[in-house]
C-alpha cells in the first residue's frame, strides 16, 4: 500500500515540474511513433527511389495550378531535371492525392499518394529513400537499444554493487577494482576497442545485440560503485537481520531486501544515462562499426551528412541529428524532474521503507 | 598493401599524379586554354593528403611520397599525357635491333645534378643494376622490370649511352623506362654500406637530395608543408629557349582530409583542388567570385568493380560452384545499374566501364567488348537457364541452397558503400539475400590477400595505359588475380587463354599485332565477367585564374607539364 501511494505521490509532483512532464510526453511519444512505424511510415525503409534521390521534403498542397481547392491534400510528381545539383521540377499538370489508410504491400499504412508520386515529409536520401520513414524505424532501433543497454547494464550494476556491498572484504575489493579498471577508460574508446574484438562481418541481429552487450558492460560500474555505498548502509538496518534470521539465503537478502531500496536513486541513474547510450549506439553506427545498411539507425543515417555537399545542398539529411539531441534533452529533463520528484527532503516525503 | 604495388608504381610511372615534365616536341597537338605570355616567379599552393613518408622513390610505396619525390626526379623516358605515346626524357633517342633484344639509348648531354655534376650513363647503369635490381632493396620496379624471371643486363656504351641487353624481347620497355634515375656519385657509397633503404628519409635536409627535376626539395614541415624551390639549373626550355621551369616554387599544405582541402581551396588557401564528385555542387557556384575554374578532365583510370571468390575449398562448396559458374556471373552484371551510379554515387560524373581497360588508355582500350546492360528481367532469364529456381521469391541453386552472400567493401570510400548499397538492392530484387558489409581497407586486402575469406568484394584498382603493367591482376598466377591468386597452374581454359594472350603480347613488337592480342584479352574478361565492371569517375579541377599553363588532359589531370606552369 505504502508503495503505491509512493508512486501516486511521484507522479503529482512530476506533474507539477512543466518541463520535465513535458519531456515525458515528447519520449513517450518518439517511442509511440517508433513502435508503430510499420503502420506510420509511408513507404518500406529499403525501397530505393532511384531518380528521386536527395529529394527535397515534398510541398502539400491545396490549391491546384489553375487556382483550384481541394479539400484533399495532394502533392505533385516530381521529376530530375539536374542530376548534378539534383534538381526536380514538379508535373502540375496531374495531381496526386494524399489517402488516409491505403493498402501497400500488403500492410496498411497510415497515409499515401498513388504511384510514380512520392510523398517524402522529409526529404530523401541518396537512394531516394524516404527519411521519414528511415527516421522513425532508426527510431525503433536507436530508442530500443539505448533502453536494453540501460536495462542490462543497470541489472549488472545492481547486481555487482549489491554483491560487493553485502559481502565486503576482498569480493568488495575485487569488484570495485574491476570497475575502476573501466571507469578508467575514456567510453568512446572503450567502445571502439571493445568493438574491434569482434569480427566485422556479423549479421544485423547479433551486431544488435552486441552493441548492447558492449554498452552495458561499459556501463555497469558507475551505478555499481553508489549502489555498494547504498548497501554498506542499508545492510546495517534491522530489517536485513530479520531477513538474515528467519534463514534467507544471501542472494535472497540482496535482491529481495537490500536493492528494492536503492530503487529512487536507480530509477533516476537510469533516466540520466540513457543519453549515453544512445550517443554510444549514433558513434558507433556513425563510424559504420554499429547498426549496417540498409536497416536504419540515427547514428548511421547522420553518417551519411558527413559532407560539405550535404550540409549545403541537402540539409535535411541532418534531421536524425536533430531527433539525437531532441531525445537526448528529454531524458536530461524528465531525470532532473524524477530527482526532485524523489527528493525525500521535499513534502510528503519518500524515504526508505 | 602488398598486393597494390603496381597500381602505386603505375601512378609513378604514368605521372598521373602529378605531370612529371617532358620535352617541347608536341607542343602543336596541345589546345592552348590560356593566351597570355608566361612570366617568371610566383609560387603554386596545392594540397595533399599525407605525410611523405620519405624521399626515397626507389623504395617509396605510397602516393604522398611520389607526389614530392614526382618533381624532384626524372626517367629516361615520359608518356605524353595528351596523346599516351611514350617521349624522350633523359634520353633523348633509342634505337633497337631487329630481334628487339638490344636497345641503346642516347643520353642528353644538358643534364645536370642540383648539385652540379653531370649526368651521365653511369647513374643510369647504378640505378638499374644496383638500385632496382638490388635484391636487399625492397623495389617494386623491379617486378615489372623482370621479364619471365630474368633480369635486363645494362651496359654503359659511353658516357652518353646506355646498353639494355633483353633476355627475350618485351614490348613494355621503353614506358618502363621512366622510372627515376638516381644519382650515383651521392648513393653509392650508402649503397655500398648497406643503408640506401633508411637512406633520404623525412629528416634528410633538403640540400642533400640530389636530382635532375624541375623542382628540388626546400622544406618539409611535418604535417604542415612540403616546399620545393626552383631547380635554376633545369634543363628543359620553353620555345623562346627560356630555361624552364617559370615558377619559383610549388607548395603543398599537408591536410588531414578531402573535406579540408575544399575548405582550403573555398579560402582561397590553394590554388588547385582535385575534387570529389560532391564538391562541384558547392563549387560551381562560386566559380566568378572566387576567380577559378572548374575543368572536367574526363574519365580517369580509376576502376570500381564486384569481384566473387573462386578459390577452391576456402568458401562452401555450393557458394563456389555459384561464383565459378559464367553464367552466374553473368546474371549478375545484367543487375548492375550503372546509371543510377553515375547520376547518384557520382553526381553525373562518371562514365559506364565495360573493358578492362578504361576509355582514357586510348590505344589498347577495345569499345567492342560484350555489354552487359541493365536489365534484371534479363538477369532473371539467365538465371533460370543455368538452373536457379524460385522458392516463394527466394533464389535456390539446382541442389536446393538458397542464394545467400556477402560482399565487402571498405568503409573508408563512401562511393563504393553507396555503389554496393545499390548492387545490394538489385540482388535482392532478383531473389538473393546479400549482406552488404562495409570494413576496414587493411582487413578487406588480407583476407583478398591471405586468408581468401570472403564471398564478393566491391574494391577498385587504378590501371594504366600500358596492359603488360595489370599483368599480376590477369595473369594467373599473380597477386593480384583476386579472384583465385596465385594459382599454380591456371584454373580454367579462358585464364589459360589469358596467361597466353599476356605473354604473348608482353613479345609482341608490332604494335598493331599486339594490340589484337589485348583486344581479345578484353573479349574474354567481358565475356567471363570474372570482374564484373561498375563505373569509372571523371577527373575534376578546380583551378585559380591566375594560375597559367593549365591544360585538360585525361592522364595527368590540369597539369600536364609543371615546369610550364606559371602564375599571372
Amino acid at each position: 500500500m505504502a508503495q503505491k501511494s509512493n508512486f501516486r505521490i511521484i507522479i503529482n509532483r512530476l506533474r507539477q515540474n512543466k518541463r520535465a512532464w513535458f519531456a515525458m510526453w515528447i519520449i513517450v511519444a518518439l517511442a509511440f511513433f517508433a513502435l508503430l512505424a510499420d503502420f506510420i511510415s509511408p513507404y518500406h525503409y529499403d525501397e530505393q527511389n532511384r531518380t528521386k534521390s536527395y529529394h527535397p521534403p515534398t510541398a502539400i498542397h491545396f490549391v491546384d495550378a489553375e487556382g483550384r481547392f481541394h479539400l484533399r491534400p495532394f502533392v505533385y510528381n516530381y521529376s530530375l531535371v539536374d542530376p548534378v545539383f539534383k534538381r526536380y521540377e514538379p508535373d502540375t499538370k496531374k495531381i496526386y492525392p494524399i489517402y488516409f489508410f491505403v493498402k501497400g504491400d500488403g500492410r496498411l499504412r497510415l497515409f499515401g499518394t498513388d504511384e510514380p508520386s512520392r510523398l517524402f515529409l522529409l526529404g530523401s536520401d541518396l537512394h531516394g529513400r524516404d527519411l521519414f520513414t528511415r527516421l522513425l524505424y532508426g527510431g525503433r532501433i536507436s530508442l530500443s537499444i539505448s533502453l536494453l543497454g540501460v536495462f542490462v547494464s543497470f541489472i549488472l550494476g545492481l547486481l555487482m554493487g549489491g554483491i560487493a556491498g553485502y559481502f565486503g572484504g576482498k569480493i568488495d575489493n575485487i569488484l570495485m577494482r574491476l570497475g575502476e579498471v573501466i571507469m578508467a577508460v575514456p567510453g568512446i574508446y572503450l567502445l571502439l576497442a571493445l568493438r574491434a574484438i569482434f569480427p566485422v562481418t556479423l549479421s544485423s541481429a547479433q551486431v544488435y545485440l552486441l552493441i548492447i552487450l558492449i554498452m552495458s558492460f561499459i556501463g555497469w560500474a558507475g551505478l555499481a560503485r553508489v549502489i555498494r555505498g547504498m548497501v554498506l548502509s542499508i545492510k546495517e538496518y534491522d530489517f536485513v537481520t530479520a531477513a538474515k534470521a528467519i534463514g534467507s539465503g544471501h542472494m535472497r537478502v540482496i535482491v529481495r531486501h537490500i536493492l528494492p531500496n536503492t530503487l529512487s536513486y536507480t530509477i533516476i541513474a537510469m533516466t540520466l544515462s540513457v543519453p549515453g547510450y544512445i550517443i554510444g549506439e549514433a558513434a558507433l553506427s556513425f563510424l559504420s562499426l554499429g547498426i549496417q545498411e540498409p536497416y536504419p539507425s540515427w547514428g548511421n543515417m547522420l553518417s551519411a551528412a558527413q559532407s560539405i555537399r550535404v550540409l549545403t545542398n541537402a540539409p535535411w539529411i541532418l534531421i536524425p541529428g536533430i531527433f539525437i539531441s531532441i531525445t537526448i534533452i528529454c531524458f536530461n529533463l524528465l531525470g532532473d524532474g524524477l530527482r526532485d520528484a524523489f527528493d525525500p527532503k521535499a513534502t510528503g516525503g519518500v524515504e526508505i521503507k | 598493401m602488398r598486393g597494390f604495388k603496381w597500381v602505386i608504381t603505375l601512378l609513378l610511372l604514368s605521372g598521373v599524379l602529378i605531370g612529371i615534365s617532358c620535352t617541347q616536341k608536341k607542343d602543336e597537338k596541345k589546345t592552348v586554354v590560356q593566351d597570355s605570355e608566361p612570366k617568371y616567379g610566383g609560387s603554386l599552393v596545392i594540397d595533399v593528403i599525407s605525410d611523405p613518408k620519405s624521399f626515397n622513390p626507389v623504395i617509396a610505396k605510397e602516393t604522398s611520397t611520389t607526389a614530392v619525390t614526382g618533381y624532384i626526379f626524372e626517367g629516361l623516358t615520359q608518356m605524353n599525357p595528351f596523346t599516351t605515346e611514350i617521349e624522350p626524357h633523359l634520353a633523348k633517342s633509342w634505337e633497337f635491333s631487329k630481334d628487339g633484344k638490344t636497345w641503346i639509348f642516347y643520353l642528353r648531354d644538358d643534364v645536370k645534378w642540383s648539385d652540379g655534376k653531370p649526368f651521365t650513363a653511369d647513374d643510369v647503369v647504378f640505378t638499374f643494376n644496383q638500385l632496382y635490381y638490388n635484391k636487399t632493396i625492397p623495389a617494386d620496379a623491379r617486378d615489372i622490370l623482370t621479364i619471365e624471371g630474368k633480369e635486363i643486363k645494362v651496359e654503359k656504351v659511353d658516357n652518353l649511352t646506355v646498353r639494355f641487353i633483353l633476355p627475350k624481347p618485351f614490348a613494355p620497355l621503353l614506358f618502363s623506362m621512366g622510372f627515376d634515375i638516381l644519382p650515383m656519385h651521392v648513393l653509392e657509397p650508402v649503397v655500398k654500406a648497406g643503408k640506401f633503404n633508411s637512406h633520404w628519409g623525412v629528416n634528410t635536409p633538403p640540400e642533400q637530395i640530389v636530382g635532375t627535376g624541375p623542382f628540388l626539395l626546400s622544406e618539409y614541415v611535418p604535417s604542415q608543408r612540403v616546399i620545393l624551390k626552383k631547380n635554376p639549373d633545369y634543363w628543359k626550355k620553353d620555345k623562346k629557349i627560356n630555361r624552364l621551369p617559370y615558377l619559383d616554387s610549388i607548395v603543398m599544405l599537408i591536410v588531414p582530409d578531402q573535406n579540408s582541402s575544399l575548405l582550403k581551396f573555398q579560402a582561397g588557401e590553394t590554388d588547385m583542388l582535385s575534387m570529389r564528385r560532391e564538391d562541384y555542387v558547392v563549387l560551381k557556384p562560386q566559380e566568378a567570385k572566387g576567380n577559378f575554374t572548374i575543368y572536367n578532365a574526363g574519365p580517369t583510370l580509376s576502376t570500381t568493380f564486384l569481384i566473387f571468390n573462386q578459390n577452391p575449398k576456402k568458401i562452401q562448396e555450393h557458394k563456389w560452384k555459384w561464383f565459378t559458374n559464367q553464367r552466374f556471373r553473368q546474371a549478375i552484371a545484367h543487375a548492375i545499374d550503372k546509371e543510377t551510379m553515375i547520376n547518384n554515387v557520382m553526381f553525373g560524373f562518371a562514365f559506364s566501364q565495360d573493358a578492362a581497360m578504361t576509355p582514357t588508355a586510348k590505344f589498347f582500350h577495345n569499345p567492342n567488348v560484350r555489354k552487359y546492360e541493365y536489365s534484371l528481367e534479363k538477369a532473371k532469364k539467365i538465371l533460370l537457364e543455368a538452373g536457379f529456381n524460385y522458392k516463394s521469391g527466394i533464389l535456390h541453386d539446382k541442389d536446393g541452397n538458397p542464394v545467400e552472400f556477402t560482399i565487402l567493401t571498405n568503409a573508408e570510400n563512401n562511393e563504393r558503400v553507396n555503389i554496393g548499397n545499390i548492387i545490394r538492392a538489385d540482388l535482392q530484387k532478383l531473389g538473393m539475400k546479400v549482406n552488404l558489409q562495409p570494413i576496414q581497407f587493411n582487413t578487406l586486402v588480407t583476407r583478398l590477400d591471405s586468408t581468401s575469406d570472403w564471398e564478393g568484394v566491391i574494391i577498385g584498382l587504378t590501371g594504366g595505359i600500358e596492359p603488360h603493367n595489370g599483368k599480376n591482376v590477369w595473369y594467373s598466377s599473380g597477386q593480384l588475380h583476386m579472384w583465385y591468386p596465385k594459382q599454380q597452374k591456371p584454373a580454367t581454359a579462358w585464364e589459360a587463354e589469358i596467361d597466353k594472350l599476356f605473354d604473348e603480347g608482353a613479345s609482341e613488337l608490332d604494335s598493331e599485332k599486339r594490340k589484337k592480342l589485348y583486344l581479345k584479352w578484353q573479349e574474354i574478361v567481358a565475356e567471363q565477367a570474372p570482374v564484373i565492371y561498375t563505373v569509372t569517375p571523371a577527373a575534376l579541377y578546380s583551378v585559380r585564374n591566375n594560375v597559367g599553363g593549365i591544360k585538360q588532359t585525361s592522364l595527368a589531370g590540369v597539369i600536364p607539364y609543371i615546369e610550364e606552369i606559371y602564375k599571372k
